[in-house]
């Protein structure tokens, strides 16, 4: 595994906002197929991580590579156009708008119409569907309101949309953290189907129990600084809570 | 897919949802209320007097409301997208003043509206494209941002007419250069001279609209049977012709023998036509063999008792135009009367609504709904009384209206609470509301000499009777669909979407020609609606603005230029204050430096009375549209029926509160049905 090129380096990524220091020197890969997990505690970081890798951020420091070149990115749109797709932890939904409009926003279907560009909202409702069907997600009623599904469901959406958009980089912040035992697996299963499509997936929790059956490789981030980088078979449940911690520091 | 057998596939939708009804789908709909709510508010001021609903005052009223709903569409798009325009008002009155302005002082003898008008448009964009800019990079909440544009636009209004002008009055616009091209786009008035089809196509019009919106329904609500049986659909047919001829002739005679009659076959005719068709082609249902259901009981009661407060008001009441009444009674004690009557009621419906969930709040509304009769019979006759703020009639009117509706809402709830326990107890309570409107229809006819209560309002009582009756027949004997079915949702939808259509021609042309008069304002307003419509709800850019008013960080995120579209809209809604200011001073030939100081709000009212979310994110452009036809009535309908003209900003309050109250209501419970 460890021989396919990575999709994604970050070298002593750091980020400063006035005088708080919310990230210093932190470094990490994403390879295409695996689950790159990156934990910490509340407040440890991890937004502002992603933040940057989505585009959302400029780093105040350090090196991002995307397939081996260094990139720099003006806004999340550039980010995205070379397949970096985020969940983010408010989900990046419209509650009020229904799940169609909320799968396309952004990059809506159009349909000429004389001379004016119509959304096609009989091939976005069909698509959006089916694409969620494709992940095993079975929404009941397209034209709802993000706002009324649940928070599994709500997951689902934005997964299915990165997938679709063809993303090749999926980060999800925190997409356990709001829901049940159930609702939790059914999401880390989503997130491993994103990854048997060979997408390079970088999944955000504080939860090592969700964490360590999905995970290939485990960033760990505490107060701003990384304690390291770690392969799954170098980590035991254990370890990784006193990494965790804080405690115990990486040799 | 199962095409490969030959077998043509029945679609059905996905069966964990509970298929929502024609009627629920239609109060999802943000725009329901306003539309509930300008026919009532019509109505209202129609029976109040006979100087309201006539073409000169429709004629009136439409031109009120052009400018508010122009500007009402832009409004909504902009709140649609989360922020507000205080600047909007005085934005009419700068680009008037500077037209004006430059028209008569710019060079020697002035500059041609060529010039002129353009360079307004360029300054509006600025000044929009200004408030853009500081909402997006200040953060600022667009209230701060566009209330110091508003002093800021007003003050300059000021100053350059007097400096310039030296009043705050610039008029004489005329001798300007291309005047009369200008006059006649944006303010010009096309005489048709009477025309003569106009009540017949008005008529036909109505009708089917009826029909289509009656078989609209019960395509969409009933369970479709193999095969169409002919002889149901033969009585059918001749209760059509019995409707036809009913309606036809009610609304040409004006005398009472002729009334009744073409009455009784109208009415009878219009049901069989209902019922038999129901029959011919739906599924018939189980009878539910149940007793008296006693939660209707109340409701029955109340139903009875406001029939018999609106009949009984048709009969007490003088109908003369007089302020004095009830000057028997001293004074202190109308006063205390007034004070109690109405405050003790309303602080009690505040109370529980200020302590209540959600779930409370809605008994708490239908509450407020059963209490109205009692709030306003009291309240309004001690408080009318004392202050003699409007005729007899009028009064007579409210108390008609509301005892009436609240009425009708009691005997159909009633009928609903039945229908699950007992379908005689449902035919029952349906054959009783009946009567009610049948009660009312006599009770207000013949007391009245007017034409318009001969007439109009016994008609539609008449007509009211006739669906109460023809429904309550056909749900109690056909089986309610429970399904989607797609190939008979699709057919009902059209039916009803050709039926608005229809009745929309029908109305525009009784209500936009009256007087034989089109106004080019009324033009511009509709064809604003419809792009505003279009653009919100059939382009990504509608798209757009529902996602940057409803979750901005999320549009940021998934790539829409969330700036952009805020910016737009803020220059769209300049614009627009510009191009009505145009059109103001183009109908006028003048302009005051005050104009649409303060109206800012007025096209917010109509925004929010038009289902408009104020926090963003959920709205409807023809819905505020329709909000500022709202107001544009009742602006119109208050001095027509001689009430007090400063009583109508409390008019305009309460229609605010109870509309966003209405439509907060129905937008929870049509969303929990899902
Ligand atoms: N825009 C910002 N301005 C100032 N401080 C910020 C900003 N965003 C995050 N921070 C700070 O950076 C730290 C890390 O935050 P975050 O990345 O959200 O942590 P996590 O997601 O791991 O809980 C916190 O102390 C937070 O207060
Ligand atoms: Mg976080």
């Amino acid at each position: 595994m460890s021989n396919k090129t990575p999709l994604l380096e970050l070298e002593n990524v750091s980020k400063y906002f006035g005088n708080v220091k919310a990230l210093e020197n932190v470094s990490t890969t994403v390879i295409a197929g695996q689950v790159t997990c990156v934990l910490g505690d509340n407040g440890a970081g991890k937004s502002t991580f992603i933040k940057i890798i989505s585009g959302l951020h400029k780093p105040s420091a350090g090196k991002y590579m995307f397939e081996g070149h260094e990139v720099a990115f003006d806004s999340p749109r550039d980010a995205r156009s070379l397949g970096i797709a985020t969940v983010y932890q408010d989900l990046a939904m419209a509650p009020l708008m229904s799940v169609w409009r909320n799968f396309f926003l952004g990059s809506e279907p159009l349909r000429r119409f004389g001379p004016i560009n119509l959304l096609d909202s009989k091939f976005a409702r069909a698509t959006a569907k089916e694409e969620m069907a494709k992940l095993g997600i079975d929404v009941r009623d397209i034209d709802q309101p993000v706002g009324t599904l649940s928070g599994g469901e709500r997951q689902s959406v934005a997964i299915a949309r990165a997938v679709y958009f063809g993303a090749r980089v999926l980060i999800l912040d925190e997409p356990t953290s709001a829901l049940g035992v159930r609702q939790s697996d059914l999401v880390l299963g989503y997130v491993r189907a994103a990854a048997a499509r060979d997408l390079g997936v970088i999944l955000i929790t504080h939860n090592p129990q969700h964490a360590l059956p999905v995970g290939d490789r485990f960033l760990i981030l505490n107060r701003g600084q990384s304690v390291g980088q770690f392969e799954k078979a170098d980590l035991s449940f254990e370890r990784l809570i006193e990494l965790m911690s804080g405690r115990v520091h990486a040799a | 897919m199962s095409e490969v057998d030959g077998l043509t596939p029945t679609k059905t939708g996905d069966e964990r949802i509970t298929y929502r009804g024609p009627i629920k789908k239609l109060l999802v709909s943000p725009e329901i209320g306003a539309l509930i709510g300008a026919v009532v508010v019509w109505a209202f001021f129609w029976g109040n007097g006979d100087k309201f609903g006539t073409a000169g005052s429709t004629a009136n009223f439409l031109d009120v409301a052009a400018p508010l709903g122009i500007m009402a569409v832009a409004v909504s798009l902009l709140m649609i997208g989360g922020e507000f325009d205080l600047s909007a008002g005085v934005m009419t009155g700068a680009s008037g003043v500077t037209i004006a302005l430059m028209a008569k002082y710019f060079t020697d003898g002035g500059i041609s509206l060529w010039v002129c008008i353009p360079a307004a448009f360029l300054l509006a964009g600025c000044v929009g494209w200004w408030n853009g800019f500081l909402v997006n990079r200040t953060g600022l909440p667009s209230f701060i941002v566009t209330l110091g544009s508003f002093f800021v636009i007003k003050g300059a209004n000021l100053v350059f007419s007097k400096r310039i002008n030296s009043l705050v009055n610039v008029s004489d616009v005329d001798k300007a250069h291309g005047y009369k091209f200008f006059k006649a786009v944006l303010g010009g008035e096309n005489k048709f001279g009477d025309m003569k089809y106009r009540d017949i196509i008005f008529i036909v019009g109505g009708i089917l609209f009826a029909v289509l919106m009656i078989l609209g329904f019960i395509e969409q609500s009933l369970v479709r049977k193999q095969s169409i049986s002919a002889s149901d659909l033969i009585v059918s047919l001749i209760g059509v012709a019995g409707a036809t001829f009913g309606v036809m002739t009610l609304h040409r005679t004006d005398s009472v023998n002729g009334n009744t009659v073409a009455g009784v076959v109208g009415l009878i005719g219009t049901v069989l036509a209902i019922v038999f068709y129901a029959r011919a082609r739906f599924e018939k249902r189980e009878k539910i063999a149940g007793g008296f259901p006693p939660a209707a009981k109340t409701l029955l009661l109340l139903g009875i008792l406001g029939t018999a407060v609106a009949s009984l008001t048709g009969q007490l009441f003088d109908r003369n135009e007089e302020r004095v009444m009830l000057q028997w009674m001293p004074t202190n004690l109308r006063l205390a009367v007034a004070i109690l009557g109405g405050a003790f009621p309303l602080a009690m419906t505040i109370r529980s609504f200020m302590r209540g969930d959600i779930e409370r709040r809605g008994r708490v509304i239908s509450l407020l709904i059963l209490r109205l009769p009692i709030i306003c019979l009291v309240s309004l006759t001690g408080v009318v009384s004392l202050f003699q703020l409007t005729t007899v009639q009028a009064v007579r009117a409210v108390i008609i209206t509301v005892a009436g509706t609240g009425a009708a809402t009691c005997f159909y709830q009633a009928r609903r609470a039945a229908g699950k326990a007992s379908t005689k107890w449902f035919v029952n309570i349906g054959l009783l509301m009946t009567a009610a409107f049948l009660v009312v229809a006599f009770a207000l006819r013949a007391d009245s000499s007017a034409p318009r209560f001969r007439g109009g309002i016994f008609t539609s009582l008449l007509l009211g009777a006739t669906l109460v009756l023809a429904t309550t027949l056909v749900e109690a004997s056909h089986r309610a669909r429970t399904k989607a079915d797609v190939s008979a949702d699709q057919l009902g939808r059209r039916m009803i979407l050709l039926g608005l259509i229809i009745g929309g021609i029908a109305l525009a042309v009784r209500l936009v020609l009256s007087d034989g008069v089109f106004r080019m304002s009324v033009f511009w307003w509709m064809f604003f609606t419809m792009v505003g419509a279009f653009v919100l709800t059939k382009t990504k850019y509608g798209n757009w603005i529902f996602a940057v008013g409803g979750n901005k960080d999320a549009a940021r995120a998934t790539g829409v230029p969330a700036d952009k579209v805020k910016t737009a809209l803020f220059v769209a809604t300049s614009l627009l204050g510009a191009f009505v200011g145009a059109m103001i001073l183009m109908r006028l030939n003048s302009v005051q430096a005050q104009q649409g100081d303060g109206q800012e709000f007025e096209y917010i009212i109509a925004a929010v009375v038009g289902g408009n979310l104020m926090t963003g994110g959920y709205g409807s452009v023809v819905g505020a549209s329709l909000g500022a036809l709202i107001m544009a009535i009742s602006k119109n309908g208050i001095p027509a029926a001689q009430w007090n003209q400063d009583g109508r900003f409390i008019f305009l309050g309460a229609v605010l509160l109870v509309s966003v109250l209405v439509n907060n209501y129905v937008r929870k419970k049509a969303n929990e049905q899902r």
